[in-house]
């Protein structure tokens, strides 16, 4: 027991007497300054890294899966629409809703494929992205026997189109829509981990903890050799000032972008993505309740509520303000044609409804609607791209020239104390 | 001939199966003293003893002809301007949705074109909504359409709800399965997958098949020939007006064995509506005599041999005392 424990109690002594001699204590401030000017230079390295791989699997991950997950959802819900749209006009589809139809459906399988490598394997994500596939399919297959069962005269085809719709809006949407909430927490968890406040208050410590190391060894040392200044500690003490002003100016710039990028990309971006999703859903309550020839149902009820809730004002929306007065317009709008076709049809003229459901007029008032609405998404996206790009600058530079700096500043404190260890030989 | 003769029987059975106090001609001089529930004030129908019971299949006999009087339900579907008919747009032959011009089709609609063409001399007089076979009678008793004919059965537990018109079509049910299935009638699927419209009698009566099929529940029948095709259900059980029409739009599709129960259809309207119901059987017993019935038949169901025999129209032979006629 004794023998095991004799080495180091020994070391611990022969440490402690250090503290009695003058070069014993010039060789103890050595070595803190060494250890501190090392694990400066570490944390420093650690820190930009940990910033810079935050703000790039933020702007090259959980952003664009964001934007990926609310294209799978909105092409999903504008492909309902489209479907029972072409549906009501009876006859043959109109060729331009069945390209509109396959260029949503081609727009949702693109934004699945690529969302699907920027999830982890095995995530919930994964599994929302795997069964939205295998319902795409299925779904895809619907309408087309619809379809073919139309072009054949045969009835039964309605029943596979209100099949598909059911799958659509019952399955396909939910599970998109729970793909884009766990986007939105990973950007969330993004800002998060990209802001690593951890690492910045274990550099504060070790900074402070270094310039008062640097600034004690110069004080001790001019009291004992009556030597005001030692060129080499002072240069070391220099140094340690410009890292901690560098770092201080590095990571403030990436906080203020990150709280940009949010505040005016991704606050933003989601907000719009969700009026964009509601009134897509609007369209499709509307000719989903002329094809049920129920008169007023479920659906227009949802749609009653769904109006209520599209709001264009709010801090979100200030730098789209512009944007948002026009899409609140076109919103009216569209409102008000859509009153006269559920008044239409509530008052028996049924053929009349469907005609304007269909009609030129209205497909403009709420194409100009989305479209507008999409700007807005686009301007945001390009917001936040710009302000992502600017937050991630500098931190590759002073994961490099951070611990650089920190080895030159423990070479001057080695440089400044040998001479005066040397003076004790 | 022999029809004819069996529905004069029917129709006297009919009568005789109303009341428990002797035939309906003769009705107790008690029961025909009390005055008659209005508003068929001039109805020379005797009223019913309150412990009477009535037959399904009879409905209440015309007093006005088809004349629409003033202050009358007719006078109100008149002054709208159109007559309003709730049907269902998934029983091909019956009312079905046309793919090329998606107008509702069928021998159903016409049904109701006949009565818009007596109540307004035009036929396209006609709102058609479509009514979930499970809200049929909430939305007759509701006002929010005036009648519905959508392959119904008429019977006594929808008789407390809502009003029948005599018997316009004769079903019954049978089972559909595909073309190289072994089963030959309904007891064959006992514990296989058969789907049916929730809400529908067809629905019940699987309920009462021994063995039970595990019942498969669809919102219409279209609805359940998807469940066919995508093999969610092995078969489909309704009346065989409907398996006709299923049958005809998938060639793999057979409707095999008898018909296992019997599907009297009638136009269901509401309890507060009864002198629009006696107009209606006008309108239903002007359709058989002249041939119309005939005509819709032919239209619609040709193709299964020529017409035959209009159901004969069979009355309540008293009046009920109370909103609903209670029945066996």
């Amino acid at each position: 027991m004794t023998a095991v424990q004799a080495p180091p109690r020994a070391a611990l002594t022969r440490l402690a007497g250090l503290r009695h001699t003058s070069p014993g204590r010039l060789q103890l401030l050595l070595a803190v300054l060494l250890v501190l000017a090392a694990l400066t230079g570490l944390v420093t390295g650690l820190s930009a890294r940990s910033a810079g791989t935050g703000t790039a699997d933020l702007r090259d991950r959980a952003q664009p899966l964001l934007a990926e997950a609310e294209t799978v959802w909105s092409s999903l819900a504008d492909a309902d629409a489209t479907a029972a749209q072409a549906f009501i006009t009876g006859g043959l589809e109109p060729p331009q809703l069945t390209r509109r139809y396959d260029e949503k459906l081609a727009a949702a399988a693109t934004a699945l494929t690529s969302a699907a490598r920027r999830v982890p394997e095995g995530s919930q994500g994964a599994e929302a992205i795997r069964s939205i596939s295998t319902g795409l399919g299925d779904y895809t297959a619907l309408v087309a026997t619809a379809r073919a069962l139309n072009r054949q005269g045969k009835p039964v085809g309605a029943a596979y189109l209100s099949t598909a719709s059911q799958l659509n809006r019952e399955t396909l949407q939910p599970q998109a829509q729970a793909l884009f909430q766990q986007a939105r927490r990973e950007a969330a968890a993004g800002y998060a981990d990209s802001r690593s406040s951890w690492w910045l208050m274990l550099l504060l410590v070790l900074v402070v903890g270094l310039g008062v190391a640097l600034i004690v060894t110069q004080a001790h040392l001019s009291r004992t050799t009556h030597r005001t200044f030692n060129v080499p500690l002072l240069t070391a003490t220099g140094l340690t000032v410009l890292l901690a002003v560098v770092c201080a100016g590095v990571f403030a710039h990436q906080r203020a972008r990150l709280t940009g990028a949010d505040r005016d990309g991704s606050a933003p971006a989601e907000a719009l993505a969700e009026a964009r999703n509601l009134v897509l859903r609007e369209r499709a309550d509307e000719a989903l309740t002329l094809a049920a020839r129920a008169g007023r149902g479920k659906l227009e009820e949802d749609f009653g509520l769904l109006r209520e809730r599209f709001v264009v004002s709010g801090p979100e929306f200030d730098e789209v303000a512009g944007l948002m007065t026009k899409a609140a317009q076109q919103h009216d709008a569209y409102l008000a044609i859509h009153d006269k076709i559920r008044g239409l049809d509530d008052n028996g003229d049924y053929e009349g409804a469907v005609k304007l459901a269909v009609s030129e007029e209205t497909a403009t008032t709420f194409d100009g609607l989305t479209t507008v609405l999409g700007e807005a998404i686009t301007d945001r996206r390009a917001a936040f791209d710009e302000e992502i790009r600017s937050a991630g600058r500098g931190l590759g530079a002073l994961t490099v020239l951070g611990p650089l700096l920190a080895l030159a500043i423990a070479v001057f404190a080695l440089t400044g104390l040998r001479a005066r260890l040397e003076e004790y030989r | 001939m022999i029809r004819t003769v069996m529905a004069l029987a029917l129709a006297v059975t009919g009568l005789a199966a109303c009341t428990d106090s002797g035939p309906a001609t003769t009705a107790k001089p008690e029961a025909s003293a009390t005055p008659p529930p209005s508003p068929a004030a001039s109805d020379p129908t005797p009223a019913c003893d309150a412990a009477a019971d009535f037959d399904a299949r009879a409905s209440f006999r015309p007093t006005n002809g088809t004349q629409i009087t003033a202050g009358s339900h007719m006078q109100t579907i008149k002054d709208r301007g159109r007559l309003i008919l709730g049907t269902n747009q998934g029983n091909v032959l019956f009312s079905s949705r046309d793919p090329f011009t998606g107008k509702i089709e069928g021998f159903d609609v016409d049904m109701g074109r006949e009565i818009a063409r007596a109540i307004f001399g035009d036929p396209d007089r006609l709102e058609i909504r479509v009514v979930a076979n499970a809200d049929r009678m909430d939305r007759v008793a509701d006002g929010t359409v005036d009648l519905v004919i959508s392959t119904m059965t008429t019977n006594c537990a929808r008789w407390q709800k809502v009003d029948f018109s005599t018997v316009y079509y004769e079903s019954g049910q049978r089972v559909l399965v595909g073309k190289d299935s072994p089963v030959q009638r309904i007891e064959d699927l006992g514990g296989r997958p058969v789907c049916a419209v929730s809400g529908s009698t067809s629905l019940d009566n699987l309920a009462k098949v021994n063995p039970a099929p595990v019942r498969v529940t669809r919102s219409d029948y279209g609805s359940c020939l998807v469940a066919f095709q995508l093999g969610e259900a092995e078969a489909v059980s309704t009346d065989d007006t409907i398996l006709a029409g299923l049958a005809a739009q998938d060639p793999y599709a057979k409707v095999v064995g008898p018909r296992f129960t019997e599907e009297p259809y009638a136009i269901a309207i509401a309890h507060d509506h009864r002198e629009f119901t006696r107009y209606v059987n006008a309108v239903l017993d002007r359709m058989r005599a002249d041939g119309t019935w005939a005509k819709v038949y032919d239209r619609w169901l040709g193709a299964s041999g020529p017409a035959p025999q209009p159901p004969a129209a069979r009355y309540l032979p008293c009046t009920p005392p109370g909103p609903e006629p209670r029945c066996r």
